[in-house]
């Protein structure tokens, strides 16, 4: 109880009031900033194929505006009510997963089906799974409080989440979600058990085998493997120009070519059809050729912010359901970023990732946003405490 | 660090801040990859990225034009307009096939298949007059482009077609000056960089890198309009009057070798070069007789009687056995010869043009009478080897080296081979064939004081901004023959005109040289012959020759008879007019 008290002293609080804005105008920012991006990186594209430029910027404005009304409402409803819902929505989380194989509901693109159709819009499931996973980790990791470092505590912690991946990587196909799921679990029990070894072994675990794989790729053996493959062609990219690394080295070509200051908002040459997604997982590249080294940077640091402001208010949130809440939302953001720029960027091989608020994609926007209201509501709470 | 870690209480805020400031740190690294990429990598990725964006277009430069020697332009270019139309930017489709149509006079149904293909760029009709060009470009409709070309142009029409030769759909040289001087004529080409979408399609806003061409430069050649059309007109009244196969004209400065004319009636139409003129159309072909293609009528029509051809030239080529025969000192002016009508040479008799013989008379009057008996005695008096050595002195084994492309070499008996009787049909210009450039090169020699030059057209080339690229120079063979003997063959033929056979050129007033020959062609049982006069002015001191061959004429066939007048009238009309132009400058 002493140390609330010294926390309710905490000058931040006294400044902030009862709302992080900080937070909330880096997102603004940032969501404004997208749909430029959206605009200038579809535009050429969507006049051509559907006939209206702002195609895009439309669809997206529509979302956005949805995402704004959640989170307006889930700024609304005291974030507490949520830790009593805890199980059901680890349910949901799992159950909405099967949905897209309900002939009707699911709608199948580029051979992946991954998302449902709710005749407005359509709404992918491993969003909302991404949500109440978070929901759910933070209030049984609150609620289990030391007995979290049990077997039995870790067990109730992580198989849900296991179970979402595995369910999100087996009948969507949708790795890279499968692999924020568990990235978002891993982050939380992080920051909720006290050691560090078991971290940092399994770290230089992964490590180990990320390196294993990478020198039996480089190894030259004619195991012709799919993810083998991939491999090659991440490292080596320009000989594999037509296939595997199409898309990568379009988007080297897109960022390379911006130079430190770009070609000027709306004259990147990669959007007119030379980079797949343009608008979508390959964004940031269309961004770098625009705007330059400074853009990118800019886009950069603003997730830093958005980053640090996270920790800050979970750091001052002495709640642990409302700290863990905040701390979810980070790792959720922090993981999609540096997937995403890693993969523009090849520093990792090529998955589907999307920027957070910048990227095309009508549900992302809307989750996201209810999750950035999830932390402008424990922002709120922190004074009250 | 320090200072915020001992902020923590507990762990898990401690944790937190470890998170956060990790997720920092990877991001700072991936602003170090970016930065590696978009500084370090930034020139490979963009030159790739522009390889791939960039699609080249050729811009044609302008050919140089050909000019004649008082800047009267002879080969020309003509702005034509390409039409084509991009399938992405049509607003209209139907106002453009109708617009098109309409206006380029082509069916609506043609039109509409190339309008409605799904391509980059499509073509409707290329070589479209400026004016139309002009007009469509202006009616702006989206998605209609007009691509402005050259075209060459023949403003003279069939004028000199053998010398200037024409292009070909590529604007490249095919026959002719055109060819010879392709290198100073084709110019550079220019390029259009465009930037173009995944799909191939132009962007047209963003600025595109032009290379301008370079225009070929502007050939200066050395005939002279005036006295080219003078000799066509002449060679085609010729050719229709004596009903002959082909009139050939050439006129020559014969200190410098310029050309001032070179005509070969028939000509061809320059501006349409691949049709075939009436002549050439083969009309009831005979059973089993071979078929000529159409490619070969068309270079038989294109063909240059004057270079790509070899004649017998006969008796005119007595001036060179004169000339050897002065040299050699084997015989002077005034000694007497006997023709009795024909001449035993072996066992062979040969017969003198006059059947009943020219009787006594002086090597001179024999000169003029263009008695064959006088000039076989005279050749054997030579003998083979030297009349070979002043053959190859004379240059007469040589191409002249004149700049048209094809021209033929001499035909000759080879020296072992030539027995008496050879050597006395040579004597009188029969039984070897040369070309008339070649004769025309090797007597301006022997008349001009000795000196053998080259015949040529192309005098300087001029770049499009006035500087001279080249100035041709031609070699010159001296000392053919001495100053003295080509005096005496200056006098010789002078008196062939004034007194002898060539009578039919002389013209009042005007001192001229000149001499006659009829040669049978071969079959002689055909009894085809070429008639044809050489003729120089002013015969002291010669500066133009005019040679001309009537090739088949129909009925009088005698040179002195029918191709004598045609340089008298040739020079009737041009040497008042060369008097004012002073070409020896």
């Amino acid at each position: 109880m002493k140390e609330q008290h010294n926390r309710r002293r905490n000058a931040y609080k006294a400044a902030n009031g009862h709302f992080d804005f900080v937070l909330l105008i880096v997102v603004l920012f940032l969501v404004a900033f997208g749909l430029l991006m959206i605009y200038s990186a579809s535009s050429y594209k969507a006049g051509l194929d559907y006939g209206d430029p702002a195609y895009f910027l439309k669809k997206q404005l529509l979302s956005t505006l949805i995402g704004f009304g959640a989170l307006i409402v889930t700024v609304r409803i005291p974030y507490r009510l949520w830790k009593e819902l805890d199980l059901w929505i680890g349910l949901v989380g799992i159950l909405v997963i099967p949905l897209v194989k309900i002939p009707g509901l699911g709608v199948t693109a580029n051979g992946a089906t991954r998302w449902i159709d709710l005749n407005i819009v359509t709404v992918q499931p491993a969003e909302i799974t991404k949500l109440c996973m978070i929901i759910y980790l933070a209030a049984v990791i609150a609620k289990l409080g030391k007995n979290i470092r049990t077997r039995k505590g870790l067990m109730i912690a992580l198989i849900p989440p296991t179970i979402a991946a595995i369910l999100i990587y087996a009948i969507t196909k949708n790795l890279s979600s499968a692999v924020i799921v568990m990235g978002i679990a891993v982050a939380m029990l992080f920051v909720a058990l006290p050691n560090y070894k078991v971290f940092v072994v399994s770290g230089i675990a992964v490590i180990a085998v990320v390196v294993g794989v990478v020198l039996y790729a480089v190894s030259g053996s004619d195991v012709e493997s799919f993810r083998l493959l991939r491999v090659q062609a991440w490292l080596h990219p320009e000989d594999f120009s037509t296939d595997k690394a199409f898309q990568t080295l379009q988007s080297l070509y897109a960022i390379g070519s911006g130079g430190i200051w770009g070609k000027g908002l709306g004259q990147s040459m990669q959007k007119m059809g030379f980079l797949p997604e343009a608008q979508n997982d390959m964004i940031f590249s269309i961004l770098c050729e625009e705007l330059g080294l400074f853009g990118a940077i800019t886009v950069i640091f603003l997730f830093a912010i958005l980053i640090w402001s996270c920790m800050v208010i979970a750091n001052n949130t002495e709640d642990m359901f409302g700290a863990l809440l905040v701390v979810g939302v980070m790792a959720h953001f922090a993981i999609q970023v540096i997937l995403n720029i890693g993969v523009v960027t090849n520093t990792i091989p090529n998955t589907g990732i999307t920027l957070p608020f910048i990227s095309y994609g009508g549900s992302s926007i809307v989750f996201l946003l209810i999750e950035i209201g999830l932390v402008l509501n424990v922002s709120r709470g922190m004074r009250e405490q | 660090m320090g200072f915020f870690m001992a902020g923590f209480k507990t762990k898990h805020k401690r944790k937190a801040f470890v998170m956060c400031m990790l997720c920092v740190l990877v991001l700072a690294a991936l602003i170090v990859r970016v930065g590696y990429l978009m500084i370090g990598r930034s020139e490979h990725y963009t030159y790739l990225a522009e390889v791939l964006h960039e699609r080249e277009r050729d811009i044609k430069a302008a050919r140089g034009r050909i000019i004649d020697r008082n800047g009267i332009v002879l080969a020309d270019n003509e702005t034509v307009c390409t039409v084509s139309v991009i399938y992405n930017q049509i607003e209209e489709p139907e106002r453009v096939i109708e617009m098109l149509s309409k206006e380029l006079g082509l069916t609506e149904e043609y039109v509409r298949k190339r309008v409605e293909k799904y391509s980059a760029r499509e073509r409707i009709k290329s070589n479209v007059d400026k004016e139309t060009g002009d007009r469509i470009r202006n009616m702006d409709l989206a998605g209609v482009k007009v691509d402005e070309d050259y075209k060459r142009y023949y403003p003279y029409g069939s004028l000199a077609s053998k010398v200037l030769g024409f292009t070909g759909a590529d604007n490249q040289g095919i026959i002719g000056l055109e060819v010879k001087y392709e290198e100073y004529l084709t110019g550079l080409k220019g390029k259009i960089l465009t930037v173009t979408d995944a799909r191939g399609v132009e962007i047209e806003d963003v600025g595109e890198k032009r290379q301008e061409p370079i225009a070929g430069g502007d050939l200066h050649i050395s005939i002279d309009v005036n006295i080219q059309q003078y000799a066509t007109q002449l060679a085609m009244q010729t050719y229709e009057t004596k009903q002959a196969d082909s009139v050939s004209m050439i006129v020559m400065n014969v200190n410098n070798g310029e050309i001032l004319a070179m005509a070969d009636v028939p000509e061809f139409d320059l501006n349409d070069p691949f049709t075939l003129q009436d002549i050439w159309v083969q009309e009831n072909v005979e059973e089993g007789e071979e078929v000529p293609s159409e490619q070969d009528l068309l270079n038989a029509m294109w063909r240059n009687g004057c270079i790509n051809d070899t004649y017998e030239p006969g008796s005119i080529f007595k001036i060179i056995t004169a000339a050897a025969g002065l040299e050699e000192s084997v015989v002077t002016l005034e000694e007497g010869f006997h023709c009795p009508g024909y001449i035993i040479v072996d066992d062979r008799k040969i017969r003198c043009s006059k059947v009943g013989g020219h009787g006594a008379q002086s090597f001179l009057e024999g000169f003029q009478n263009s008695c064959n008996p006088v000039f076989i005695n005279l050749g054997l008096r030579i003998g083979t080897e030297r009349y070979y050595s002043y053959f190859n002195k004379y240059q007469m084994m040589n191409r002249t080296g004149i700049d048209l492309p094809g021209e033929a070499g001499t035909i000759m008996h080879k020296q072992e081979n030539v027995g008496n009787v050879e050597l006395a049909t040579i004597s009188f210009g029969q039984s070897f064939q040369i070309t008339p450039i070649r004769l025309m090169a090797t007597v301006a020699g022997i008349i001009n004081g000795g000196n053998v030059v080259t015949p040529h057209f192309g005098r300087y080339v001029i770049s499009e901004d006035k500087e001279t690229i080249e100035e041709f120079e031609y070699s010159v063979t001296e000392g053919i023959v001495s100053e003295e003997t080509s005096e005496k063959m200056r006098y010789m033929l002078e008196t062939v005109v004034s007194e002898g056979g060539g009578s039919k050129a002389y013209i009042e007033g005007f001192e001229i040289g000149g001499k006659t020959a009829t040669s049978q062609t071969l079959p002689r049982s055909a009894n085809r012959y070429i008639s044809s006069f050489l003729g120089f002015w002013p015969a002291s001191e010669p500066q133009v020759m005019a040679l001309v061959i009537i090739d088949n004429p129909q009925g009088m066939y005698y040179g002195g008879q029918i191709a004598a007048p045609v340089v008298k009238q040739l020079f009737e009309n041009i040497l008042p007019y060369l008097e004012d132009m002073d070409y020896n400058e």
